[in-house]
């Protein structure tokens, strides 16, 4: 079948009220069945299972089932108590006091105590966890005055929306004892998790797949109502696509699948893709400028850059119109910290030339005005995409780009630690709240090699201060005003350009029963979900 | 020479072989002047199947590239690597081949079991590792696949020399105290080139498959319009927009075929047992 690109755009608008979240009649008047495997397709392997020394989406999608944070999001965005029942901070925000769940044991039936989420915020958390580090930096303590109950002490306020929004991605609770006296990062329990999830981590096959089943002491009675979860990675996304007609896999998620083949299966009654339970993450994609190259260091250049390139031709050509054109580092489907500002550098090919005449930099031989090197960072197959739109559209204004492949391991450690690259474009993932996983972008002083930070050469005291207050402001209009101030500045000085906003898409198979029915349900624990018959 | 021609132009196969070899260098040739564009410059909306649009006759890619100039363009790139890697393999294959052939012996020991190492590693993958650890910059591209294919061209070659080194007029040469460099390259290798020549279209056929495989797993460069990056781009719209594939796929089959063909009919042409046929 051929279908033009104005009726795909069309059935978008139908996608939206599918996303609003109406239910399966037939499906709401059954009893949920127990048993089943739930297969899910991964696309991508990060060979470490925890979460709480990676935060990243390709981590959460397996261990979210075998290991718990403190809390997490529940229907409409709500925070929910998970191994934490009842929370509570003092009125200088210096102090977080978190009761936990009594009765819940971990795999190996040891029992889950506050010692365990003293250990997890003071060892992993803090010193080890990407955004971690960054959000728990002014953690002085965790005290247990007894074994459910945890003690929080900051040096410096810590806003509660902010630390229980974050505790969402940055608060998985991983056993002390297996841990404790152990080189944390070579701990073997970092690929075979041991947690108080509804299922048990059970196999680990590298570059194959990871199996979990039901864990029959869960503390919620009678759930999970699955078997089985098994995770496959299947690197070649055509092929995920065509597992998941056959039937072999029910579930991809996070844009897992090509946008074309998503596009397809939109229209095939068998499946739901969809935004929805996905709401909890948005994505950007980014254009990251090295500052220390000569003409990247004038801002000049990094906004004619901005002005040359036509993000609304990409996105509606190039993805299917999945998305729109960002405003800064803070979308839109962030309404409490969205600050309702106007699409910086609308595409004008005049002014970018105008822009980089007076910068200095005029057409040379060949009406060439000087070369770069783009590392794409192979987050999703838009990625290289959209670096050979870059490529096509700085030509146009005499920027000669040379595109470097590399995987996405040998991508980060260019970009993020050898510092060896001119642009980059890869993906941004913002959690909520601008502190989770969006600051760290821009906040000088992250250690050499932390991917996602600002490794740019660029570094602003106005910024740096901005983002330190807003991380520990309590009231939260300030905080809103802190971070308004705080895109504006980094929208004008642009050390790295968030180019599109847009929603990760899941296409689930029409037997999986209860899902997405949260905000961050690919990254959940599942424990009601439940499979029809095939 | 005519009698050569002859027997070569007998065989239909041949004929044809030679045929979509020339269309190739044809397109090579001409493409500068058919599209004078950069072909990988963004030319309209991606994703136009093909004839949908006169101004792209074979439709364009998903990032929005004249299908039919990368195609055109390619033909270049994919010649190019075929020829140089191809002339790299034979020579690595002829000194190794040669020396150890001519000397037998520790040398004809060493040098086997080294080519025996590379034989043993398939070599598609032994160019990942290669690609993976150099980068995939074209040049080194070209030269990782001329560095992979050349065993079998060494063992052939040795197997010429092997019955050649102890003819009559070998020993002359030794009688008359000719060099061994002079005896290996101005009299025996000439006698021992015809198979290694035939050889070398295989080889040449092979590397551009070469090319194209590590195109598709987008570890090729993709700076340049090679037939294989267009074979990767296409696989993610693989199922619905299969032209972006198919088109450099189909166009791939018949060069390879053609390279294989001439190989073949030159092998025929060449062979005087085959004479009378």
């Amino acid at each position: 079948m051929r279908l033009s690109r104005r009726h795909l755009l069309l059935s978008g608008a139908g996608l939206a009220s599918l996303a609003s979240g109406l239910p399966l009649p037939a499906a709401l008047a059954q009893e949920p069945r127990r048993g089943g495997v739930l297969t899910v397709h991964l696309g991508s392997e990060q060979r470490i299972l925890n979460p709480a020394l990676r935060a990243s989406t390709g981590v959460y999608v397996i261990t979210s089932k075998i290991i718990e944070p403190l809390v997490d999001l529940g229907a409409g965005g709500k925070i929910v108590p998970v191994l934490a029942t009842a929370w509570e901070a003092a009125p200088d925000g210096k102090t977080v006091t978190f009761r936990l769940r009594e009765g819940v044991q971990w795999h190996d039936g040891k029992p889950f105590t506050s010692a365990d989420v003293q250990y997890s915020a003071m060892e992993q958390w803090k010193k080890h966890l990407n955004y971690g580090t960054t959000l728990q930096l002014y953690l002085d303590a965790v005290e247990t005055p007894d074994a459910h109950t945890a003690v929080f002490r900051y040096s410096r306020p810590m806003p509660l929306d902010l630390l229980l929004r974050a505790l969402c991605d940055l608060g998985y609770v991983v056993p002390r004892h297996v841990f404790e006296g152990t080189n944390v990062l070579e701990n073997p329990a970092n690929t075979a998790p041991i947690g108080t999830g509804p299922f048990k981590f059970v196999e680990y096959q590298r570059g194959q797949y990871v199996i979990a089943e039901r864990n029959p002491n869960y503390w919620r009675q009678g759930f999970p109502y699955l078997d089985r979860v098994v995770w496959r990675f299947i690197t070649d996304r055509s092929a995920a696509t065509a597992a998941l007609e056959t039937g072999a896999v029910q579930l991809s998620a996070y844009n897992g699948l090509p946008l074309a083949d998503l596009d397809r299966l939109r229209k095939d009654d068998r499946f739901e893709v969809s935004t929805r339970g996905v709401e909890g993450n948005v994505f950007n994609n980014t254009l990251e400028f090295n500052t220390r190259r000569k003409e990247l260091s004038d801002k000049r250049v990094r906004q004619a850059i901005a002005h040359a390139i036509d993000v609304d031709f990409f996105l509606e050509n190039f993805l299917y119109g999945l998305g729109k054109r960002a405003t800064g580092p803070i979308p839109s489907l962030s309404p409490e910290f969205f600050p309702n500002n106007p699409v910086p550098y609308p595409y004008d090919k005049a002014r970018a030339e105008k822009m980089l005449d007076e910068a200095g930099y005029r057409r040379g031989a060949g009406g060439v005005r000087f070369s770069l090197r783009i590392v794409p960072i192979m987050n999703g197959e838009d990625v290289p995409l959209l670096a050979t739109f870059i490529q096509q559209s700085l030509q146009q204004v005499g920027i000669r780009v040379e595109i470097v492949q590399l995987d996405i391991a040998g991508a980060l450690s260019a970009v993020y630690r050898d510092w060896n690259f001119d642009l980059a474009t890869g993906w941004h993932q913002y959690r909520g709240d601008p502190a989770v996983s969006t600051t760290v972008w821009y906040r000088s002083g992250s250690p050499k090699g932390s991917p996602w930070t600002n490794q740019f050469g660029w570094q602003s005291d106005k910024v740096d201060q901005l983002i330190d207050q807003a991380a520990t402001e309590l009231d939260s209009a300030k905080r809103r005003a802190l971070y308004a101030e705080f895109v504006r500045q980094v929208n004008d000085e642009l050390p790295v350009w968030m180019m599109t906003e847009r929603p990760f898409y899941a296409a689930t198979s029409k037997r999986v029963q209860n899902h997405h029915n949260v905000p961050r349900w690919d990254s959940g624990d599942w424990h009601d979900t439940w499979l029809l018959p095939s | 020479m005519l009698g050569f021609l002859r027997r070569y132009m007998r065989n239909p196969a041949a004929v044809i072989g030679l045929l979509l070899v020339l269309a190739v260098i044809g397109m090579a040739v001409s493409a500068p002047f058919v599209f004078p564009r950069d072909p990988l410059s963004l030319a309209g909306r991606p994703l136009q199947w093909p004839m949908d649009n006169p101004r792209f006759w074979l439709g364009t890619d998903n990032t929005g590239r004249d299908i039919a100039a990368q195609i055109f363009h390619g033909a270049r790139v994919s010649l190019l690597i075929g020829l140089v890697a191809t002339v790299i393999a034979i020579v690595i294959g002829i000194v190794i081949g040669a020396v150890s052939g001519f000397y037998g012996g520790w040398v004809d020991d060493v040098l086997m079991r080294v080519t025996e190492a590379f034989q043993t590693l398939p070599n598609f993958i032994l160019l990942l590792v290669l690609v993976a650890v150099f980068g995939s910059d074209i040049t080194f591209v070209t030269i990782a696949i001329g560095i992979v294919s050349w065993p079998p061209s060494a063992r052939l070659t040795r197997a010429e020399f092997l019955s050649l080194r102890n003819r009559e007029f070998v020993q002359a040469c030794r009688v008359l105290g000719m060099r061994d460099a002079q005896i290996i390259f101005r009299e025996i290798l000439p006698n021992a080139l015809p198979p290694v020549i035939v050889y070398a279209s295989v080889i040449m056929a092979v590397a551009i498959l070469l090319e194209s495989a590590l195109a598709f797993l987008n570890l090729s460069d993709p700076n340049v319009p090679s037939w294989g990056n267009l074979i990767g781009a296409g696989r993610g719209v693989l199922r619905v927009q299969w032209y972006v594939s198919a088109i450099p796929g189909v166009v791939i089959l018949l060069t390879v075929l053609g390279v294989s063909l001439v190989g073949q009919g030159l092998n025929d042409a060449l062979n005087p047992r085959l004479r009378g046929r």
